[in-house]
């Protein structure tokens, strides 16, 4: 599998609505399409007035198998980019603890 | 139930009169009360409070419940209360605080503006929340909140957390309500429009409203046998993707979040509508949840197994998805079992159970510690004996010893077959210290030796050092003193040699003890240093431990100047930051002192201290049941053998002789007092062997004394008893006298005094006896007095507890005549110059000796026994 950023620009309205996509984007990811996508990381987007959307990593066989998950999963997909190398100069910083 | 589609609640209008008269009260006095309402799942405890909060009130309402899961949320109560609140105590909950802060910011939450606080569940509380309501409760009073808490009563056992907790509050300001399910007449009401047969509905469902409530919903003719049945057809009746939605709630403990439920079904709006129609679920700020728990269950039980595997998974990989906030690690090492992910049950419960032992609650984290122990065959051999001796740590804490024991025991597998002997050397030294506190005094000897023998060719190191004042604790606790020296020297050497001043600490702790009992120079100031060094380091255990035996030795010797100080320094000390063993431990022994001194009442007061709590029987209770027992005994009341036999019992299973020789003294007053003078020789046999093979002087002393009023001529060695005991032995009871009086021991001198030949001194303790209050053993020597041709010996006042017809203490009866003039504790504890504390439980004993409920009938019983006026 190849590696893919997936820009999801100003998905949803509300943090809520991101958090009943991602679950049933786990759902679809883990139970249906299992072979073919596998979700890596997000970083949230703050779009202004409470609306958010994603940058999305993934490993993925194509670019059509992203745009299916998308699509049976009911999330945008903005753009799908594949990735050519990885640069980690840090790890990402921890978010809160609960 | 409010059930949507029955309307109306029945019968329960009395219980919503008395939570509106009580949050008035609230608001008038800004003062804290609390009502328990209890009754069996389903009688209607939700559907009561959300009836009173529903209904428009002057005040916030704050909202807060404990889940059925295995175990449960650390705090999860407050973590609810939070969300509406936020401020401060949001602020603390995030940071993971502990108890203690969690409940001063929300006592000063409610001291903001007056709110009734929901607490429900609680007979599913964790410990942290049990602890915070404990703290809650002492400072509610100046609060103006009305808690209003629920709890089934069939889950509540005498020895629950929660009615310690309760035990916090005067009684004044606690009220239980118990609810009764519905009468025949309310079933017909209910049944009215139906076909169903009303009385046959009330026969099956035994008047429980969520079980009437179940039938009638199913709109059927047959009325079905059982509960769940009920459920499971009123169920029946949705279609298939309603169902769904109804089996993907029921996997969560809690109340399930809209977004969650994506995760769990396809298609959440076609069924959850024909869910929240049906009734079965209820909707709330974007969570839903079952009406009420029993339904939950039964649709949770009914489900397949894959199904509800399939169900814990999605929950599991969407929840650990979640952005934002982490969910919490209980919920989701829940989760991980019914999936049977032993991966993430390792991860998950072991980091609960690390998160509920830094909050305290070591129930729940020993509860998950045991889950990752269930998953643990996979771990690699040092990392599985790690989580064991978590585990085994956490159970030593809440007194689980036998599984502690065994979780040693498999640790220590571990360590032999990888070969690590200091580890295998410290395991063995754990189950010394384990064998000790199952009474096995033998296998916590040989277990002690064997960490030693393991230990002592690796060279010093801080399991060896903990190995030697081990032992030396164990030498101390079976009173060998010279055992416990040397043993404990070598620990203090290694562990000053290493810096390890916990081990420092705990090793001076043993060889000071020990050294002070048997008055060698020296022991004290090593005392001092542990308890030093357990202040710097706020080593809080050591520093109570340090107290305990600073107080407890001179005590044992009858030192009170000397004890007096350390009781009210660790008392305080304990008190302020909870270490509520010890202190009860402490103020047992306070109890014990009182009584030496004559100060009978405080005495009284002290020992009901530690016994209203409620607790299992522990060695803490030996010394308040022995001053109650001889209390009772010594002014002739009733009840003298049950709190005896109790400490017996108690005492019995430690052999230890402190305590041993404790109880069989008292229980040979108790005989000397009824006359039952043949008995004493069988009271004392046993215990006499032991003080004097430990040389303890003090315990052998009283002992010889007691067996030589029922007349046995035998004489001690001498320097086998102490001072006092040995002049009336050898027949100086006036000089035995004066040196009690020396001491400050009023009652051991007016005996002693009564064993004197001269009639002048008999008389003179009859009268001392008098004053006292001690009728029995005024009467006895009344009658000595008697025989011997004496004349004019005054039988003396009958003792005023006999002359009033309630059975009071002259000082009840002037706490009752305050009361029936309507005064508050605070204000009769002023009077009386007593603590409030004290007042409490001079008013909790008239209503009991009374048999009324309220101060209010106290007060009316008063006037009917002509102690006030009309």
């Amino acid at each position: 599998m190849d590696l893919y950023v997936i820009l999801r620009r100003n998905g949803w309205p509300t943090g809520a609505d991101l958090q009943a996509a991602a679950a049933r984007s786990t759902r679809v990811g883990n139970e249906e399409m299992s072979d073919d996508v596998r979700w890596i990381r997000s970083y949230v987007l703050d779009e202004g007035d409470g609306a958010v959307g994603t940058v999305c990593i993934y490993e993925a066989t194509s670019p059509e198998a992203l745009r299916e998950h998308a699509t049976r999963a009911g999330l945008p997909a903005d753009e799908v980019i594949s990735v050519l190398d990885t640069v980690l100069v840090r790890p990402d910083p921890v978010s809160a603890p609960a | 139930m409010t059930s949507p589609d029955h309307g109306a609640l029945l019968e329960r209008s009395a219980q919503l009169a008395l939570f509106a008269e009580r949050l008035a009260a609230v608001r008038r006095d800004r003062r804290g009360r609390l009502v328990l309402v209890s009754g069996e799942a389903g009688i209607g405890k939700t559907a009561l409070l959300r009836a009173f909060c529903d209904a428009p009130l002057p005040v916030r309402v704050l909202w807060g419940g404990c889940d059925a899961l295995h175990t449960p949320r650390a705090l999860g109560p407050f973590v609810d209360i939070a969300e509406q609140t936020g401020g401060e105590l949001a602020a603390v909950l995030a940071q993971g605080a502990a108890p203690t802060e969690v409940a001063v910011a929300l006592a000063s939450e409610l001291r903001r503006t007056p709110a009734v606080l929901v607490l429900e569940d609680l007979h599913w509380a964790d410990e942290a929340t049990l602890d915070v309501i404990r703290l809650l409760a002492r400072r509610m009073l100046q609060a103006p909140a009305l808690v209003l808490a629920t709890s089934r009563t069939d889950q509540l056992g005498s020895a629950h957390p929660l009615r310690l907790a309760l035990g916090e509050l005067p009684a004044d300001a606690v009220e239980r309500v118990a609810l009764a399910p519905l009468s025949l007449a309310a079933v017909e009401q209910l049944a009215d429009a139906t076909d169903v047969d009303a009385a046959e509905l009330h026969r099956s469902t035994a008047g429980n409203p969520f079980f009437v409530s179940e039938v009638l919903a199913t709109e059927g003719g047959d009325v079905p046998e059982t509960v769940r049945d009920a459920v499971l057809a009123r169920a029946a009746r949705l279609d298939d993707d309603a169902r769904a939605v109804l089996e993907a709630v029921a996997v969560e403990p809690s109340r399930v979040e809209l977004w969650l439920l994506e995760a769990l079904v396809e298609d959440v709006r076609a069924g959850l509508d024909a869910c929240l129609g049906s009734g079965m679920l209820v909707s709330e700020r974007s969570t839903v949840g079952f009406r009420h728990e029993i339904a939950r269950v039964v649709i949770e039980e009914a489900l397949p197994p894959s199904r509800r595997a399939l169900l814990a998974r999605r929950a599991l990989d969407a929840l650990t998805a979640a952005i934002g906030r982490r969910p919490d690690l209980a919920r989701l090492a829940h989760h991980a079992e019914a999936a049977d992910d032993a991966g993430a049950v390792l991860h998950f419960a072991t980091a609960a159970g690390e998160r509920a032992a830094a909050l305290g609650s070591h129930r729940e984290a020993a509860a998950q510690l045991e889950r990752a122990v269930r998953y643990s065959a996979s771990l690699p051999r040092a990392q599985r004996a790690h989580l064991l001796e978590r585990f085994a740590y956490e159970c030593y804490l809440t007194d689980r010893m036998g599984d502690s024991s065994d979780a040693r025991l498999l640790a220590l597998e571990e360590h032999r077959t990888s070969g690590d002997r200091v580890r295998e050397g410290d395991c063995h030294r754990w189950l010394s210290r384990l064998a000790w506190f199952a009474g096995e005094n033998g296998r916590a000897d040989s277990e002690a030796q064997l960490a030693i023998d393991l230990l002592q060719p690796l060279g010093p190191r801080r399991e060896l050092a903990m190995a030697y004042s081990n032992m030396a604790q164990l030498r101390m606790l079976t009173a060998d003193e010279a055992g416990a020296v040397s043993w404990g020297n070598r620990a203090i050497a290694m562990a000053e040699e290493l810096g390890e001043l916990e081990i420092l600490a705990h090793a001076l702790n043993n060889v000071g003890t020990a050294e002070m009992r048997v008055d060698v120079p020296g022991g004290f100031e090593k005392l001092q240093r542990s308890l030093a060094i357990a202040v710097e380091h706020d080593l809080q255990e050591h520093v109570a431990r340090a107290f305990t035996n600073l107080a407890s030795a001179p005590l044992d010797h009858r030192d009170y100047a000397r004890s007096g100080p350390y009781l009210d320094a660790g008392i305080a000390y304990c008190l302020q930051r909870d270490l509520d063993a010890w202190t009860l431990y402490m103020v047992g022994y306070r109890a014990r002192g009182e009584l030496d001194q004559g100060q009978w009442e405080t005495a009284e007061a002290s020992a009901r201290e530690v016994l209203d709590l409620g607790r299992a029987p522990s060695p803490t209770h030996v010394a308040p049941l022995v001053v109650t027992g001889r209390l009772l005994a010594r002014r002739g009341e009733d009840g003298v053998w049950a709190a005896l036999d109790e400490a017996l019992d108690i005492a019995a299973g430690a052999g230890e002789i402190q305590r041993v020789g404790l109880v069989a003294n008292a229980r040979a007053e108790a005989r000397w007092l009824a006359g039952d003078d043949d008995a004493i020789q069988v009271e004392t046999a046993a215990a006499l062997a032991l003080a004097l093979m430990r040389d303890e002087r003090w315990i052998a002393g009283e002992l010889f004394l007691w067996r030589r009023r029922a007349g046995n001529p035998e004489q001690p060695a001498p320097g086998t008893v102490a001072e006092p005991f040995a002049l009336e032995l050898a027949g100086d009871a006036d000089g035995a006298a004066a040196a009690w009086s020396a001491i400050g021991c009023p009652y051991e001198a007016a005996l002693a005094l009564a064993h004197s030949s001269s009639e002048q001194s008999q008389r003179r303790a009859l009268a001392e006896l008098q004053r006292l209050g001690a009728r029995p053993a005024a009467a006895r020597v009344a009658r000595r007095l008697r025989e011997s041709g004496a004349r004019d010996v005054r039988k003396g006042p009958r003792s005023s507890t006999r002359e009033n017809p309630g059975g009071l203490t002259a000082r009840e009866l002037e706490v009752l005549v305050l009361v029936a003039e309507g005064l508050r504790n605070a204000e009769i504890a002023a009077r009386l110059f007593a603590s409030e504390r004290t007042v409490a439980h001079h008013v909790s004993a008239i209503l009991r000796k009374l048999g009324v409920a309220s101060r209010g009938q106290a007060s009316a019983e008063a006037a009917r026994l002509g102690i006030v006026e009309r």
